[in-house]
């Protein structure tokens, strides 16, 4: 894309923000914002820098969706890189606490976001933490801007891009947003990340792709199902073959690290097979009235609003209702799954091929989801031209989400957060400095 | 001399591809540990060793005659025992028909070591042992030697031979039906003793022995560690808790008695960590790599069914591995921190529909294998007649997300590689599945050719092929070799190589890779190696291409309305 140029180089001020608008190619505008204050453009020569890390996530991918014939650039640049075929995602299985995880490298309990919607106590009511503040610890982002580098995030889905808001140096803001799924295309989150590191060449940027997950979700019957998310796959994966390429072309190659890791998995249920936990808490005297349900597909979060002293009695009736419940596969106290004890009384995970739809049967209409165990399994490889990747090796070791952040801390020579990292380095895809 | 000869009387002889000075076979009649030597079960720390002293002439396997004895051994670095590790004694005597067993502790992981046994100033056969590699560790390559059905009669060993010869094997899993309960038969290729169907412990210890003196199976034991099973044949065909097929009350006594004495022998000749009253179920770990669970699919089983029809097949009261055990290997599987979940497993969990295209005189032939059958038939013996259990296995795998679980299956006498569909009714569309199956055939016990008395690799291509049409989850199957796989297993794929030997009745045969199968980590699926891991390319299901398409059309054909 040579022929991009900045129209409007001069900047906007608004509330301490830059505004970048790059044409494209494809005749869109991108805008970028970038902080007052901080560096906006890379401020070594292109040619200078070593080491350039992209973490790209493609939303919702499964790891046995990674083939020659439907992926075939994922699955020509897993097999140059290393591959973590046990990698899996961690509770809750959803999108904000999975991105969270891996920009900070602690689990929800330090990080602060367990679920993509939760019971807020102190609000009194369901919401979804998209607000910058319920991130409560720095992440990747900011602590790489403080050390004079350029960091950037291009994330499609609008409660991603709110929940970590100006923490980038640069930021592009999902547009246009298809309704109902508030997201951004795949081709113009695309097109943002090839103009976001054309004019500011970040040293890190971390990306997300929506488009797999979204219609991964749709509601959509029989086999038109598989061939829309197979069309999806297909497109994501060209988006992601013509960065590389772009990478190669521009001779960026050498001095990239390429991340490419999912969020979470997908499972699919049948129209039957759907788990509403509120009528029969509703139906238990001493819960009626006094249960809040957060419903993140695949897992729901229980939490008893009534009068403290009844709360463990009130929990166990809980627990013992789900468990009697058809489809339920099991119940936990959140700290058993290190989320953070006052996001819910009881997390609820469904089975495979289920899903929850709270407060009522048709909330969630939806057959695609995650959020439960079966859709823990997530494809995460490390792959890129910079001489400290290893090639062509594949690893046992269980990887999860949670190493994005101490893989990539320790690249750039950070030291770990305050409290230290969850996460572990996933050394095996690094050779050492010396090496 | 012949290769044989060698290993029956050689002084320098080579076993795992190493060099050994002295007898690695236990030949001579006069010679004390003449059973030979094997270790078993090894852990990161430990391994079991094992032998049978012959302290007197009179002191036979079976017999009850013989005296106390303290027999050493040596544990050490190299084959000459400059550098030893470990050395103790061990006390033998009739109670336990002399065999020895000893529980080496303190060695260091995944690490060869020799070993040998000492009694008054004579020393056994060296063996070659392996310590399994540290709790979590990386591990790049485990090669593992399958095999199962190893009857005595029905030919000689000489898959234990090529797999002693490989020298690259860091176990051998043996799946069962290692010796068999039947009497001696008129046109055997090489009797029993004792003569009759063991029944007694006598017989049993003795049936033992007579296997433990083959020099092939002898060289196998001393090339690697073994982790054993067993399948039904070590008590009696078709055993169950309560009973066997091939048990006849109060003839042959009660069931009771003689399945106690079957796993007295059990324990006492082979190199496992099992002692009666125990469990013979396990876990053994490999690093990051591996875990391998080892079942038991014989000691807590339910009654089979009478045939496929029977609404049992569903009850879920009927077990096949029993409530205790079925939650050790669900938990097992869905709290592995290893990246693959073997599992040894002696009878076929994928589920198998023999179609009604068979005609009857192929149905008989699979009946020769699996037992009666009628109408559209399942084998009842195998997990196919205890649904409930495998839905549970099954099921626990979906619910969790759990990859990477690879059954490692015998007792079919037939080499099968299976995917296990997530749902068998949305299968064929999604080709979802949650798991692999592997199926070794037999070392020699008779299969459909063998059966059907005609020439191998003929009729039996087109039974393969209708079975293959009737069950798409089935990639690979083999109905008429005989011989061993062997099994490669790395983070980036598991795969399965079978090897067929030209002739079973030879001590001396030749093998040929018939089939190499990799299943690819993270995906539960099968996909056909073109060459095999020893770099061949395999002449697969020992069959032309055009002789396969031959017989799937004629498999297709079959299938038009009638
Ligand atoms: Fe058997
Ligand atoms: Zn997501």
């Amino acid at each position: 894309m040579t022929d991009e140029t900045i129209t409007s180089g001069a900047a906007d001020d608004v509330s301490r923000r830059r505004f970048l608008r790059v044409a494209t190619t494809a005749g869109a505008a991108v805008v970028l914002s970038t902080a007052a204050g901080l560096p906006a453009v890379s401020a070594s020569p292109a040619g200078a820098k070593t080491l350039r890390v992209y973490v790209l996530v493609v939303d919702g991918l499964r790891p046995d969706e990674i083939d020659p014939h439907a992926t075939p650039h994922l699955y020509a640049l897993r097999a140059e890189g290393t591959n973590f075929p046990q990698a899996r995602s961690l509770p809750v299985m959803e999108t904000l606490p999975n991105h969270v995880m891996m920009m900070t490298g602690v689990r929800p309990d330090r990080s602060g976001v367990p679920a993509n919607d939760v019971y807020d106590r102190d609000e009194g009511a369901v919401r979804t933490l998209d607000r910058p503040s319920d991130i409560r610890v720095p992440t990747l982002l900011e602590r790489l801007a403080g050390t004079g580098r350029v960091s950037g995030s291009v994330l499609s889905k609008e409660y991603l891009d709110t929940i970590f808001g100006e923490r980038a140096s640069v930021r592009w803001e999902p547009e246009p947003l298809i309704p109902i799924t508030d997201h951004a295309p795949d081709l113009a989150t695309k097109l943002a990340l090839s103009a976001m590191v054309d004019e500011t060449d970040p040293d890190l940027v971390f990306v997300n792709f929506g488009d797999v997950d979204r219609v991964g979700h749709a509601d959509l019957t029989g086999t038109s199902l598989g061939l829309l998310r197979a069309a999806a796959l297909g497109a994501t994966d060209a988006h992601v073959g013509r960065f590389v390429s772009e990478l190669r072309d521009r001779g960026l190659w050498e001095s990239s690290v390429v991340m490419v890791i999912a969020d979470h998995a997908m499972d699919w249920s049948h129209g039957h097979k759907l788990i509403s936990l509120q009528a029969p808490l509703e139906a238990d005297d001493s819960l009626a009235g006094k249960v809040a349900i957060a419903q993140n597909g695949g897992a729901d979060l229980l939490t008893f609003t009534g009068p403290e002293p009844e709360r463990s009695v009130a929990v166990e009736r809980m627990r013992g209702i789900a468990l009697s419940t058809s489809g339920v596969l099991s119940v936990h106290r959140p700290e058993e799954l290190r989320l953070a004890p006052d996001c819910a009384d009881l997390v609820v995970y469904c089975k495979a091929g289920w899903r929850f739809s709270d407060p009522t049967p048709i909330s969630n209409p939806i057959p695609g989801n995650h959020g439960h165990p079966a859709t823990a399994p997530i494809p995460f490889f490390v792959a890129g031209g910079h001489p400290r990747v290893r090639k062509g090796v594949t690893s046992s070791a269980a990887a999860t989400t949670v190493d994005v952040a101490p893989t990539v801390g320790e690249l750039f020579g950070l030291p770990p957060i305050v409290g230290g990292y969850d996460g572990e380095i996933r050394a095996e895809a690094l050779f050492s400095r010396e090496e | 001399m012949n290769r044989r000869q060698a290993l029956r009387t050689g002084s320098l002889v080579a076993v795992g591809g190493v060099t050994l000075a002295g007898p690695a076979i236990a030949g001579g009649a006069e010679q004390p540990f003449r059973h030979g030597v094997a270790s078993g079960d090894p852990l990161p720390d430990s391994v079991l060793l094992w032998t049978r002293l012959t302290p007197s002439a009179d002191a036979t396997p079976g017999s009850g005659r013989g005296g106390e004895s303290g027999v050493g051994w040596e544990v050490a670095h190299d084959a000459d025992f400059r550098r030893v590790a470990a050395r103790g004694r061990v006390r033998t005597g009739p109670e336990r028909d002399h065999t020895v067993k000893a529980d080496v502790t303190g060695l260091d992981p995944d690490t060869w070591y020799y070993y040998r046994f000492s009694w008054r100033g004579s020393t056994s056969p060296v063996g070659r042992t392996r310590t399994a590699p540290a709790v979590g560790s990386d591990v790049a390559r485990l090669r593992l030697g399958v095999v199962s059905c190893s009857n005595w009669q029905a030919g000689h060993f000489a898959a234990y031979r090529h797999l002693a010869e490989r020298g690259d094997l860091d176990l051998v899993i043996h799946l069962g039906d290692y010796l068999y309960e039947y009497g001696a038969e008129s046109d055997a290729v090489r009797p029993h003793d004792p003569p009759v169907e063991m029944t007694t412990l006598e017989h049993y210890r003795r049936r033992h022995a007579q296997y433990k003196t083959d020099p092939a199976l002898q060289a196998l034991h001393a090339a690697a560690p073994f982790a054993v099973t067993w399948d039904d044949h070590e008590s009696a065909n078709d055993a169950w808790a309560g009973g066997a097929e091939n048990h006849t009350e109060p003839d042959e006594g009660t069931w009771v008695e003689r399945r106690a004495k079957s796993q007295q022998a059990y324990a006492e000749w082979m190199p496992v960590r099992y002692e009666p009253g125990g469990k013979l179920y396990r876990r053994l770990t490999f690093g990051s790599l591996v875990e391998l669970s080892m079942l038991d699919l014989r000691s807590y089983r339910s009654e089979q069914v009478a045939h496929p029809f029977d609404g049992g097949v569903h009850d879920d009261e009927r077990t096949i591995t029993g409530t205790e055990q079925l939650d050790w290997l669900t938990s097992g599987l869905t709290t592995a921190t290893s990246q693959w979940k073997l599992v040894g497993n002696s009878v076929m969990i994928s589920p198998v529909q023999f179609p009604s295209t068979l005609n009857t005189r192929e149905l008989e032939a699979i009946t020769g294998i699996i037992g009666p059958i009628e109408g559209v038939p399942y084998n009842v013996d195998q997990w196919d007649g205890y649904t409930s259990d495998r839905a549970a296995v099954l099921r626990a795998l979906r619910d969790h997300g759990v990859s990477g679980t690879v059954f490692l299956t015998g007792d079919i006498h037939s080499g099968w590689a299976t995917e296990l569909p997530a749902d068998p009714l949305t299968y064929p569309l999604s080709g979802d599945s949650v798991a692999t199956e592997l199926v070794c055939t037999s070392v020699t016990s008779d299969n459909i050719d063998d059966y059907l008395n005609v020439p191998p690799r003929t009729l039996s291509l087109v039974v393969e092929a209708v079975i293959k049409v009737a069950n798409p989850h089935v990639k690979y199957l083999d109905f008429d070799s005989h011989g061993f796989s062997v099994l490669e297993v790395t983070p980036a794929h598991v795969r399965m190589d079978w090897f067929r030997l030209a002739d079973r009745t030879d001590p001396d045969s030749a093998a040929e890779v018939t089939a190499s199968y990799r299943v690819p980590a993270g995906t539960d699926k099968l996909e056909r190696a073109p060459r095999s891991m020893d770099g061949v390319t395999p002449r697969h299901e020992a069959a032309t291409d055009d002789e396969r398409a031959a017989a799937r059309r004629q498999a297709l054909a079959r299938q038009e309305p009638r």
